[in-house]
């Protein structure tokens, strides 16, 4: 965070209407798999390098494995794969985007991570179907920068839809 | 349990109760009557009074009973309150004496005569009021330098924060491990002898602490299995009445400590067992008569501790297990061909599948379509298994074998396919070298001959879904249950560990054939088997054999 300079009259109140205006601004942790996507930083918990990833056998395809941050065994979801994009080896740009959503800590693997970017409400629109490849039921509208576009993914949604997807397997405990 | 610690509980909970009392009526005093909190304060009392009883204080007991009466009353007439008030807080104090008189001498015989007619007269003479108000409050005064004196033994502890405690001791067993690994390689690094020597004892005392600091958390945590039982007596009576049926309820080993966890979920088994015990086991009075029985039934629930488990057993002396209705349910049901000859143990093992119940029409009590499925599911969540035995008209006997603590499992470290994965000791009987010419094809399964048995193999990365390659040499571990053995094949073992269990997130759904997630010493993660999905796995190769 950029540091504030109190004005000579070193009241707040002379220097509010700079920061005015801005506040409804939403700040996003924008990041690459072939086009630049971005989600709420308040959602996004930390970012880290890809350590040793643990895969877990009978799980999702897209489901890459579990990881061990500080001691807490987090799931890692490929993202390519979720939002069935063309598949990519991870190289040394690849980033875990740890997330938290609902109090569930879930990592989800992306190229690279570009920015943290400010955008105002008003430059973000509804997804335009044509124009995306990705399934829009996984998208909360797209946010239209002077020089390009970001998408703005539901985190909530993506995970949510989890649950109900998963029936390969078999259930736990179910005697066939 | 002592008699001694039994008063020191009965102590400890009864001060608690008359800090309520108290402090209830404190706030009366000051604030008016007020309906709830009486009502509360009810509650607690009568939790103190039954308490009393039990104990044997039986004045107490009836002195309680009166402070009851007259705060119902109260509750009732609300302008009398202010004219009893004193006499309740006299009534405080004459509790509090006794209890002082109990703590210094637990076999003290009380006299309470006196002021229990002194409260009666409360209740009655609403007109005397303020006389017998006086009568009361001639009370000595009780002795409030040796009530604060008296400490307390015990203290109440939230679980949560124990659970903390548990998890921040895991990974400081974790981390542990991790630095003995980093002590081998700095041994080899540095030509310090005395250094590495220092280094090796203080790690050798940061080992010796952190066992028992985990020892420590983990007895905290531990509660009698008594805890449990207690709940089935009062269960069984009412059932053996609703079927006209006379059954005792025996206990053994009551005493036996568990992992607060386990005891929070052995309770929901351990019943539906009982119930099939009290429903289809034990037989009427004039059957077993017939049959040459004792007229009373018994059940029996007893626990025992062996290394690191605890054994649950439930037995009774009924009529045991028709072996026929199973073989006929089960081809009713379509799991069983008419001309498969399953042996006893196959049987039995039936009717731990879903839905599966022999009783004809289904009681009032079991027979609602849940059953021995769920027991079993239960139990294996638990790490545990669940075995049955019966002799038809001798009885039957349920056997639930449970890890003293949930946490922190035994673990033998194997790898398959590139990865390293935990299998729960509890269901490991041993572990064998083995070659790629010890296994046969038998029926397009592989076995292997193991003392004198024919085991089926199960290769481990196969079962994962990976390509089950192995090395010309590898090893066979195997796992037990009952008289039941598998073979798994892996390609190394890792030796032995205690691991922290940390479960799966199941956003992604389940996994199956994984029960949970460990973190090792060197931060890497490894995958817990679940032991139940061999059985579940070997059991339908066995059906397609035979």
């Amino acid at each position: 965070m950029a540091a504030i300079h109190l004005p000579p009259s070193g009241l707040a109140d002379d220097i509010l209407p700079d920061f005015i205006g801005h506040s409804s601004e939403i700040h996003l942790v924008t990041f690459n798999l072939d086009e630049e996507f971005g989600v709420p930083i308040n959602q996004v918990y930390e970012i880290i390098r890809i350590g040793s990833i643990t895969t877990v056998p009978n799980a999702p395809s897209y489901m890459e494995g579990v990881i061990n941050l500080r001691g807490r065994v987090l799931p890692v979801l490929n993202l390519r794969k979720r939002l069935g994009l063309p598949e990519k080896e991870s190289n040394k740009e690849s980033r875990i985007i740890v997330t938290e959503i609902n109090n569930k800590v879930v990592g989800l693997l992306v190229d690279a991570v570009s920015h943290v970017i400010k955008v105002p409400p008003e430059l973000i629109e509804n997804a335009p179907e044509e124009v995306i490849e990705v399934d829009t039921d996984y998208i909360t509208g797209v946010a239209k920068l002077e020089d390009r576009l970001v998408i703005l993914l539901d985190l909530e949604k993506l995970l949510r839809k989890e649950k109900i997807e998963i029936k390969e397997g078999g259930d736990y405990g179910e005697e066939s | 349990m002592e008699y001694s610690e039994l008063i020191k509980d009965f102590l400890d909970d009864a001060y608690s109760h008359l800090n309520t009392f108290d402090g209830t009526l404190l706030l009366l005093e000051k604030n008016g009557h007020n309906r709830d909190a009486v009502s509360n304060l009810l509650g607690s009392l009568h939790t103190f009074k039954g308490n009393s009883g039990m104990m044997g204080f039986e004045p107490l007991k009836q002195y309680i009973h009166i402070i009851e009466e007259l705060l119902k009353r109260v509750n009732e007439n609300e302008e009398e309150f202010p004219k009893v008030l004193d006499g309740l807080f006299e009534s405080a104090n004459v509790i509090r004496n006794t209890l002082i008189e109990i703590g210094k001498n637990p076999s003290v015989s009380i006299d309470l005569s006196e002021k229990t007619l002194a409260l009666q007269k409360i209740i009655k003479g609403a007109n005397n009021l303020s006389k017998s108000v006086h009568d009361l409050t001639k009370t000595d005064m009780p002795d409030f330098s040796s009530y604060l004196g008296a400490k307390a033994d015990t203290i109440k502890v939230n679980f949560k924060r124990l659970d903390n405690l548990l998890n921040l001791v895991g990974e400081l067993v974790i981390f542990k491990t991790r630095l003995n690994q980093i002590e081998t390689d700095i041994k080899g690094a540095i030509n310090n002898k005395f250094l590495v020597k220092e280094l090796t004892e203080g790690l050798e005392l940061l080992g010796k602490t952190t066992a028992g600091l985990q020892d420590g958390i983990m007895k905290v945590r531990m509660l009698p299995v008594g805890y449990v039982f207690n709940k089935f007596p009062r269960l069984v009576r009412d059932l053996a009445k609703s079927q006209n049926k006379e059954i005792q309820l025996l206990f053994q080993g009551e005493d036996t400590e568990l992992d607060k966890t386990i005891i929070d979920e052995i309770g929901e088994p351990l019943l539906h067992i009982i119930r099939n015990a009290v429903d289809h086991g034990i037989e009427p009075a004039e059957e077993r008569l017939s049959k040459g029985k004792k007229r009373t039934g018994t059940i029996t629930l007893s626990a025992i501790q062996e290394s690191n488990y605890v054994i649950i057993k439930v037995a009774d002396d009924g009529r045991g297990i028709n072996f026929e209705k199973i073989q006929n349910k089960g081809i009713e049901r379509g799991c069983l061909k008419e001309e498969d000859m399953l042996d006893r143990e196959a049987l039995l093992s039936l009717i731990f599948s879903a839905g599966f119940t022999t009783k004809h029409e289904a009681t009032d009590i079991s027979g609602r379509g849940i059953g021995l499925d769920v027991v079993n599911k239960n139990i294996s969540r638990l790490n545990g298994q669940v075995l049955v035995d019966s002799t038809p008209e001798k009885g039957t006997a349920f056997t639930i074998k449970l890890p003293l603590s949930l946490a922190i499992i035994p673990a033998l470290m194997a790898e398959a396919a590139g990865e390293v994965y935990a299998i729960p000791m509890s269901a490991v009987d041993e572990s064998i070298k083995a070659r790629d010419e010890d296994i046969h094809v038998i029926n397009n399964h592989e076995v292997i001959r193991f003392r004198e048995r024919v085991l089926p193999v199960i290769r481990l990365s196969q079962f994962f879904g990976y390509d089950g390659k192995m090395h010309k040499r590898f090893y066979l571990v195997i796992i037990g249950r009952g008289e039941k053995r598998v073979a798994i094949a892996v390609d190394r073992l890792k030796g032995k560990q205690e691991i922290v269990i940390k479960p799966l997130d199941d956003t992604f759904g389940k996994s199956y054939g994984i029960a949970g997630a460990s973190v090792l010493g060197d931060g890497r993660i490894v995958l817990i088997v679940d032991i139940m999905a061999f059985w579940r796995d070997s059991s339908l190769k066995e059906f397609e054999n035979d």
